[in-house]
């Protein structure tokens, strides 16, 4: 077990340095100055632009701008290795910004999980206990149109009925917002999990159900309550447990698009902006985050999935 | 209401088991038992009768598909219904008729009063539970025991069937055990609550022989220490030899032959029986060609008119093929489902 996770750590390493170079390149070749519109209607005078380009190493070329950016070429300040993410265009310090909206992210993932793993699970089992019947069928067509439609529509449409219409949730989302807030957000960003969650939890309970073992506490004299929701249920759960664990891996990655649409001021929201206004930093430093928390997410599930599942061995 | 009526269910199990003055424990009476598939009624089960008393071994002998272990789940109460479905018949168990019993209290007699082993151990055991766990669930659910009460017991009935180290095992998977230690781990789960009829579907078809024997000893020796019915259910003739008391052969969802295990070794009463002991390798007939049963076990959808072994059958007249033979006793305490079962059994 020990040395497994020195092993996966470890190979986080690579995954990171590679990760980061990727995005560090493809930001910095996306077209535009990062001086256009700085100062006002007027283009900015050459002192300032000559200024700007040599805080931000910009007339250095890629290669030693990362290397500098990372710190493997020493700067005075740091860099990625002396856990410095640098400053953004607007002179703020991209921790600070991060420290400042991941909460909010955080919170927004926390409540799609919360979602998707209720009603995903109950729907599965209710649907995976009744193969065939009303209720199957229709979780079955309801999934399949959530997953059809996109998620901008989705957002959109609840935002429209539920927020406008009917008035049940606030509309957009202020900064530092309560759980309250980020429900309807929460709901449009796990309704897609749902979909998956309910499907896999359903196709997993119905092949286990006729397991042996669950023939097993049938004959054991146990309840057919007690056999499928501790025997075959708890079987069933591994896969679904691990699915939703990477996904919640990726929701703390930011959800760009709902963050959008709700206005919530998140990681997500963040990088889009980053992306548009051509703030390179902004943007490499919270993806670099990003990956570090998913990898690190990821490790967890996959331990998680020794302790659920006693065949899997980590040695 | 419903309060009530669980609460009558607990009590409904007595702290003593009553027994009938015969020692009569399991009264099977014209069994059927089919399954509605898609495809038509498939008739597993066509009118079986036996009985099972106090302390005997009862053999259930018959080749893939005869309804040996349709029978004993259906015992059991474990078939999926649907697709099965009992329309006729009775199984009484110390004089109560289990397939009217309501659900509840029948459910209360798996474990304590009938219990079963399966074939493949690995597979009937929950692969994400410690062993010790599952046997220990016995006694949390039936007896209510505590958690470490219960894990107690657990541990002991692993030390009676011979678990080495059984302390330190109890908290150990299915899939550390080797698979003779798992049909062990199966047999103390299925012995846990003193149950009085044991039901071994092919206990041993999985292992190796040399475990076949040892784990057949151990059923044996625990029928002798607790005076239990036994049930075996079997497609090997071998195995059974050495322990049952009395062979019930099945073909095609009947009862083919019923007898003690000495007589019908050494004179088979039905042409299937005696087809199954000449398909037995003996060392003594060695570079002889293995006499076999020609032809297939019979479609459970289009069982022949008539004796249902009449195309596999040597002996077949003109009768097997329009009348099917009851079971009747041909000498005392020997049963056969043969028009001629006079003359093999002289044969």
């Amino acid at each position: 077990m020990g040395t497994y996770i020195i092993r996966r750590v470890l190979q986080m390493i690579p995954v990171l340095i590679g990760a980061t170079f990727l995005i560090f390149v493809m930001v910095f070749a996306l077209p535009g100055d990062p001086t256009d519109g700085k100062c006002g209607e007027r283009p900015c005078s050459p002192a300032y632009i000559a200024e700007f380009k040599k805080e931000y190493n910009l007339n250095d070329n890629v290669f030693l701008r990362y290397a500098k950016y990372t710190g493997i070429w020493p700067t005075e300040q740091g860099g990625l290795l002396q856990g410095n993410l640098g400053k953004n265009y607007n002179g703020y310090k991209v921790v600070d910004d991060l420290k400042e909206r991941y909460p909010t992210t955080a919170k927004l993932a926390l409540v799609a999980i919360v979602f998707e793993v209720v009603i995903g699970i109950a729907a599965g089992v209710l649907t995976g206990v009744r193969k065939g019947g009303f209720l199957d069928n229709l979780v079955l067509v309801s999934t399949l149109v959530v997953i059809s439609i996109p998620i901008f529509v989705i957002g959109a449409l609840g935002q429209y009925f539920l927020g406008v219409k009917a008035g049940l949730f606030p509309v957009t989302v202020g900064s530092n917002p309560s759980f309250y807030e980020l429900l309807l957000p929460g709901m449009v960003l796990g309704s897609l999990s749902i979909a998956y969650v309910s499907r896999l939890t359903r196709t997993n309970l119905v092949e286990n159900l006729r397991a042996d073992y669950v023939r097993t506490a049938i004959a054991k004299g146990l309840t057919r309550r007690r056999a499928v929701g501790v025997h075959a249920l708890r079987n069933s759960l591994i896969p679904v447990v691990t699915f939703v664990g990477y996904d919640f891996g990726g929701l703390l990655g930011g959800a760009i698009v709902t963050e959008r649409i709700f206005n919530i001021q998140g990681v997500g929201n963040y990088i889009y902006r980053g992306i548009l206004n051509r703030d390179g930093m902004a943007v490499v430093g919270a993806v670099t985050v990003l990956v570090f928390v998913y990898l690190v997410v990821n490790l967890i599930v996959d331990l998680l999935y020794g302790v659920l599942d006693p065949r899997i061995s980590h040695d | 209401m419903t309060t009530t009526t669980t609460r009558a269910a607990k009590k409904a199990v007595p702290e003593s088991r009553y027994v009938p003055e015969d020692g009569l424990l399991l009264d099977v009476e014209d069994l059927h038992v089919e399954f509605h598939t898609a495809d038509g009624i498939a008739k597993a089960i066509n009118g079986v009768s036996f009985q099972l008393r106090q302390g005997e071994t009862l053999a259930i002998l018959g080749e893939s598909g005869s309804g040996k272990s349709v029978t004993a789940q259906a015992i059991m109460g474990i078939l999926d219904m649907p697709p099965a479905v009992i329309p006729e018949g009775k199984i009484r168990y110390c004089g109560q008729d289990l397939l009217t019993m309501d659900p509840e209290v029948r459910r209360k007699t798996r474990g304590p009063e009938i219990s079963m082993i399966f074939q493949d151990a690995l597979s009937s055991l929950n692969p994400v539970f410690p062993v010790g766990w599952q046997i220990a669930e016995m006694f949390r659910q039936h007896r209510e025991l505590n958690k470490s009460d219960a894990m107690n017991e657990a541990v002991r009935l692993m030390e009676r069937v011979q678990i080495p180290a059984a302390r330190e095992r109890v908290k150990a998977y299915p899939h550390q055990f080797s698979g003779g230690m798992r049909q062990r781990i199966m047999i103390a789960m299925a012995i846990a609550l003193d149950p009085a009829v044991l039901i071994a579907d092919e206990p041993t078809t999985a292992l190796d022989v040399t475990v076949q024997a040892q784990i057949m000893a151990l059923l044996e020796e625990l029928q002798e220490e607790r005076k239990m019915g036994l049930i075996l259910i079997t497609h090997d003739l071998g195995v059974v030899a050495d322990v049952a008391d009395r062979i019930a052969v099945m073909y095609a969802g009947r009862l083919v032959e019923t007898a003690d295990i000495l007589p019908l070794y050494a004179s088979p009463a039905h042409p299937y029986t005696r087809g199954l002991l000449e398909s037995i390798p003996r060392l003594d007939q060695k570079g002889q060609t293995l006499a076999a049963i020609g032809g297939l076990p019979p479609n459970l959808m289009r069982i022949p008119q008539g004796c249902a072994f009449n195309p596999r059958c040597r002996m077949a007249q003109d009768i097997c093929r329009q009348d099917r033979p009851e079971l009747r006793e041909i000498v005392s305490g020997r049963f056969s489902a043969c028009h001629f079962a006079e003359e093999v059994i002289d044969a």
